[in-house]
């Protein structure tokens, strides 16, 4: 009798290489195009005084390249203060910090910044400029900082992403293919997160033998 | 330059344990020079894995550090050992969230070591285990099709006669076209398609 030819207990167990703990943001490279960097970003940030906005819809890496931008800010001599704002929060989670008791210079980030009303932008751009702190945001629609960057979705990009992803996953990629890429951009044309979590779903069907 | 590397080994002929086990995992730091290793952290830890949000849940932890090392050897002697030496952890696994391998969701055990240098810089590194041993879907989806197949063998086998030759052959699900069984038993829809493209990636 033919015995299913699973794993090696020597073996891990199969990822998913679209899953949420690969492709989340500082996982994943935000991929610049040719002549653009993050070192860039952050000169043009430091030369508008430490503000400026991401705008990009929904999924569109404006979270990864946040978490790529991060760690060339600290090497600048900015400490950063980061918070994120999930969908339907209205406030800034100051359990932890208050922007009000930050150190003068601190490079305030929010994710999300399109959650807040107007008047609490209104009072986060009062209490940064009262104590000098930048203010990075990442917004879905221009908010009034200096443009950053702007984050879209296109087939090359995704490419990268992908052939990141199955880097070393001979597996992977004969369940994955380009086709399967393709159809789930035309699916998710302008969020791709949501096409790589539509990869994943894809890529469980098959491994898992087509439930 | 010398990249520094964390090993882990589990003292057990299996990475597959059941509740109540207890764990035993040796870990050392190799490639390092002396005093680079300011800290060692090792746990045992689970996390989930899938298209959502993660969670992770730590069952133990352990850290040894230059100042203030509480550390043990299992021979239970005072620990006055550098820190990048051979030392062990020890614990007793808990009754759940057992490992899981779903579709929409896996729950992954591991060992952890996580080795913090000199100059801010750090390495981690996990070995895997497998808590329990729930069946993932496939596994009970092949096994019920085996099951359901069996049954049909025996339909047929009744319905055909002793012999069971005449007739069309039926596609039993988990089979190629041409009646040969996939490897692991389990039918795919879009077999004919896979074949046909070209993997990119």
């Amino acid at each position: 009798m033919h015995r299913d030819a699973g794993p090696t207990p020597n073996d891990p167990p199969p990822g998913n290489p679209f899953a949420t703990r690969y492709v989340r943001p500082g996982a994943i490279p935000f991929f610049f195009a040719a002549g653009e960097s993050a070192a860039d970003l952050v000169a043009r940030l430091a030369a508008n005084g430490w503000r400026g906005e991401i705008v990009g819809p929904h999924g569109s890496g404006k979270s990864t390249l946040l978490a790529t931008l991060l760690p060339e800010i600290e090497r600048a001599g900015r400490a950063v203060a980061t918070y994120r704002l999930r969908e339907g929060e209205r406030r800034l989670d100051e359990q932890s910090q208050r922007v009000d008791r930050l150190a003068l210079g601190t490079a305030v980030v929010v994710d999300g910044y399109e959650q807040l009303p107007w008047w609490r932008k209104w009072l986060l751009r009062w209490a940064c400029a009262q104590r000098s702190l930048g203010l990075l945001v990442t917004t879905h629609a221009a908010a009034g900082l200096p443009a950053l960057y702007e984050t879209s979705v296109d087939m090359p990009t995704v490419d990268r992403v992908v052939g990141h992803l199955l880097e070393g996953e001979p597996e992977g990629a004969a369940i994955v293919t380009r086709e399967d890429v393709a159809r789930a951009m035309e699916a998710h044309p302008t969020n791709l997160r949501e096409a790589l979590f539509a990869l994943y779903d894809l890529y469980e069907r098959r491994r898992q033998g087509g439930l | 330059m010398k990249e520094p590397l964390v090993s882990i080994a589990l003292q057990a002929y299996t990475r597959i344990f059941a509740p109540g086990d207890e764990l035993v995992a040796d870990f050392q730091i190799d490639a390092v020079e002396p005093g680079e290793v300011e800290a060692v952290e090792a746990s045992v830890l689970w996390y989930t894995e899938g298209k959502g949000d993660e969670d992770l849940g730590v069952h133990f932890f352990k850290r040894f550090d230059g100042n203030r090392d509480d550390g043990h050897r299992d021979d239970g002697q005072a620990d006055d050992v550098p820190l990048h030496e051979l030392r062990s952890i020890r614990t007793t696994l808990p009754h759940c969230p057992l490992s899981y391998d779903g579709r929409i969701v896996k729950i992954r055990w591991c060992v952890r070591v996580r080795a913090f240098l000199n100059r801010g810089r750090f390495v981690v590194a996990d070995q895997w285990f497998q808590l329990g041993s729930v069946a993932s879907p496939s596994q009970s989806v092949a096994e019920s099709r085996k099951r359901g197949s069996e049954r049909n063998d025996a339909g047929h086998a009744a319905a055909n006669g002793a012999g069971g030759e005449r007739g069309g052959k039926a596609r039993v699900p988990g089979t190629r076209p041409d009646g040969n069984a996939r490897p692991d038993g389990n039918a795919r829809p879009d077999d004919g398609e896979r074949a046909s493209t070209l993997a990119a990636y």
